[in-house]
């Protein structure tokens, strides 16, 4: 019997030949990721396990992303005091205000995450790795204290789910819509919880890293310990100038052992929804039509890459945001923002009537730049829509692709982006 | 053997309802987490105090306690502090699964048992073999007793007091 990616990735990782399925190990890591609310915390605990200093300062990464730019005074003496025990403990990559971005959009852009490794985080949606054919996991800081101290990590061996991905992407279908069409049939932390969830197929094969990222974020929406896409040539160029490491191609076995394969062919996939309140109360764009909203934001872990940013230009090129329309867009790192700026986008976005601000994880858990007040209808690209998740608990939120927000921001209306010419 | 009432919950309890927003950015603390865990669950424990006051023990869940993909642990504190010491249900969602083996909380997966339950019921766990008791409807249901690692990690009273013992000693983890 073969071994999945997953297995494979965690047998090596633990030292052994060979795992399976409910088995408990301890693995290596190969990142430890934390950031600006929890972050004292972690080092705080870390200390109190009798260590003074982490297992490998440049393996621990920290990142300011969700409380900056500090939006009042709470949240500034809290980043003062992270800083300081950042700087403390000497640790080689700290992405603070002015080099910043979301964490997770940082640690593969960045090349923290290797393919054929295990990287841990302090925040959800740290699946996000497994788009670069890594491990990629959420944690507390518990774990992450453990692994700053010693470089590891206990996991039990998930049972591993397969989604076969064929077809052709049509145009204005995006990896968002195909997240948001699986989380409508499998349901909202339902079925997966605590599954790997491995995307394979020709339609994974075609697409970018951007997409990739997308797809294996939302997977812990899913209930899932992990969303894995094999490492191939796509994966390969995008390391090529970033890896902070070596590493390797890893991919399943032939005759690896799934407990269930679902094929999804994308040629039907068509833009697609989560109504406010449930991330699995889906439906596809058409059954919106007419909708009217107030806020549109761009942004987050799962859709503020260059990309997604692109999108919306292309959309948003040469037109007006309707006046009743707020729309904020917020690139999901500095690079992504300095690229954007200079492919030309951030200045249509403007010209379109968008607000864009400094990359953070902005109105996305509620936070600041642009929360949700009494009465908001908002229309996101981000991944949760649970009551009160943007800030009141008297808005609605509706999730998307860019490219549902951008075509919806111009007429005011939840639009079909295949409906809108360009 | 561990004996006392039981709070029934619904599906879908969310980790975001049991610690509210409010509270995500405050210091992990037992006693001061449990002062408003629950908050956002129901109205009725939307005041200081008000969970714990009621003296459960334990809470009897549907499915997928403790969901919506939230890492804080601020969650497993909170119960704690506020008493309880295991939590039986048809499904955990993976996050709050996880801490709670980190903090030697039981989360005990059962099945049927929520239907079985009412609130104030008492009942008895016996963790060594998993048998959870119903006294007042004199039901039984078994459970899988902890795997080897999880009771040992429950038994030093969590994660962080296992590694440091190891580390103290210089012993290999895993
Ligand atoms: S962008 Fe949103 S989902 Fe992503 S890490 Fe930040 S708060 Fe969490």
């Amino acid at each position: 019997m073969g071994m999945t990616i997953t297995e494979k990735i965690m047998a090596k990782q633990s030292g052994r030949d060979k795992v399976v399925p409910g088995e408990l190990v301890w693995v290596d890591v190969e990142s430890v990721m934390t950031m600006d609310y929890l972050g004292k915390t972690c080092f705080d605990k870390f200390r109190s396990l009798g260590k003074t200093e982490v297992f490998d300062k440049s393996k621990v990464i920290c990142v300011s992303d969700h409380l900056v730019p500090p939006p009042n005074q709470k949240f500034a003496t809290m980043l003062n005091e992270w800083r300081e025990v950042v700087k403390k403990h000497d640790i080689e990559y700290f992405y603070d205000l002015g080099r910043q971005g979301i964490a997770h959009q940082i640690m593969v852009e960045q090349g923290h995450v290797l393919p054929g490794t295990i990287s841990i985080g302090t925040d959800s949606h740290a699946n996000t790795y497994g788009a670069a054919g890594a491990v990629g996991n959420a944690v507390g800081v518990t774990d992450a204290a453990v692994a700053m101290a010693t470089g590891k990590a206990w996991f039990r061996i998930p049972e591993a789910v397969k989604f076969h991905i064929t077809g052709e992407w049509q145009p204005w279908v995006m990896a968002k819509d195909l997240s948001l069409h699986i989380m409508g049939m499998m349901h909202w932390n339902g079925h997966l919880i605590y599954k790997t969830l491995e995307f394979t197929g020709p339609a994974i094969e075609s697409l970018d890293m951007a997409g990739r990222m997308t797809l294996c974020n939302m997977t812990v929406d899913l209930g899932a310990k992990n969303g894995i896409i094999a490492p191939d040539q796509i994966t390969a160029d995008y390391l090529k100038d970033v890896a902070k490491g070596d590493w390797e191609m890893i991919n399943s076995d032939e005759d690896a052992r799934y407990e269930a394969v679902y094929e999804i062919d994308v040629t039907d996939l068509v833009p697609t929804v989560a109504l406010p309140d449930k991330l699995d109360d889906t439906v596809t764009v058409d059954q919106l039509k007419g909708t009217k909203f107030n806020k549109a934001f761009v942004g987050t872990c799962t859709n503020g890459r260059l990309e997604d940013l692109a999108m919306l230009a292309k959309i948003l090129k040469d037109k007006q945001i309707h006046r009743d329309v707020n729309m904020i867009v917020v690139p999901a790192s500095q690079t992504v923002y300095l690229d954007a700026l200079r492919a030309g986008h951030i200045e249509t976005l403007i010209m379109a009537g968008a607000a864009v601000d400094t990359p953070s994880c902005a109105a996305c858990a509620g936070i600041h730049t642009g929360v949700a007040g009494d009465g908001d209808i908002v229309l996101s690209a981000g991944n949760r829509n649970m009551k009160g998740r943007m800030g009141s608990k008297n808005a609605q939120i509706y999730l998307t692709s860019p490219a549902v927000v951008a075509a919806s921001a111009i007429t005011g209306e939840i639009t079909d982006p295949r409906t809108i010419s360009i | 053997m561990i004996e006392g009432k039981c709070w029934v919950a619904d599906d879908y309890v969310l980790a975001y309802e049991i610690i509210i927003q409010q509270y995500w950015t405050s210091p992990i603390d037992p006693e001061d987490n449990s002062k408003w865990v629950m908050a956002g669950v129901k109205e009725e424990f939307n005041a200081e105090n008000a969970f714990k006051d009621r003296g459960y023990t334990f809470i009897v869940a549907a499915h997928n306690f403790a969901g919506g993909g939230k890492s804080i642990e601020h969650v497993i504190a909170g119960l704690m502090g506020a008493g309880i010491k295991a939590v039986f249900a048809d499904s955990f969602a993976r996050l709050q699964f996880r801490n709670a083996i980190n903090y030697g909380l039981p989360f005990v997966t059962s099945k049927d048992i929520a239907i079985s339950c009412d609130t104030d019921d008492v009942l008895r766990y016996n963790p060594d073999t998993g048998l959870i008791q119903n006294l007042t409807k004199d039901k039984e249901f078994q459970s899988l007793p902890a795997a080897p690692f999880v009771a040992e990690v429950g038994a030093v009273g969590g994660l962080m007091n296992y590694v440091r013992d190891k580390i103290a000693k210089g012993e290999a983890i895993g």
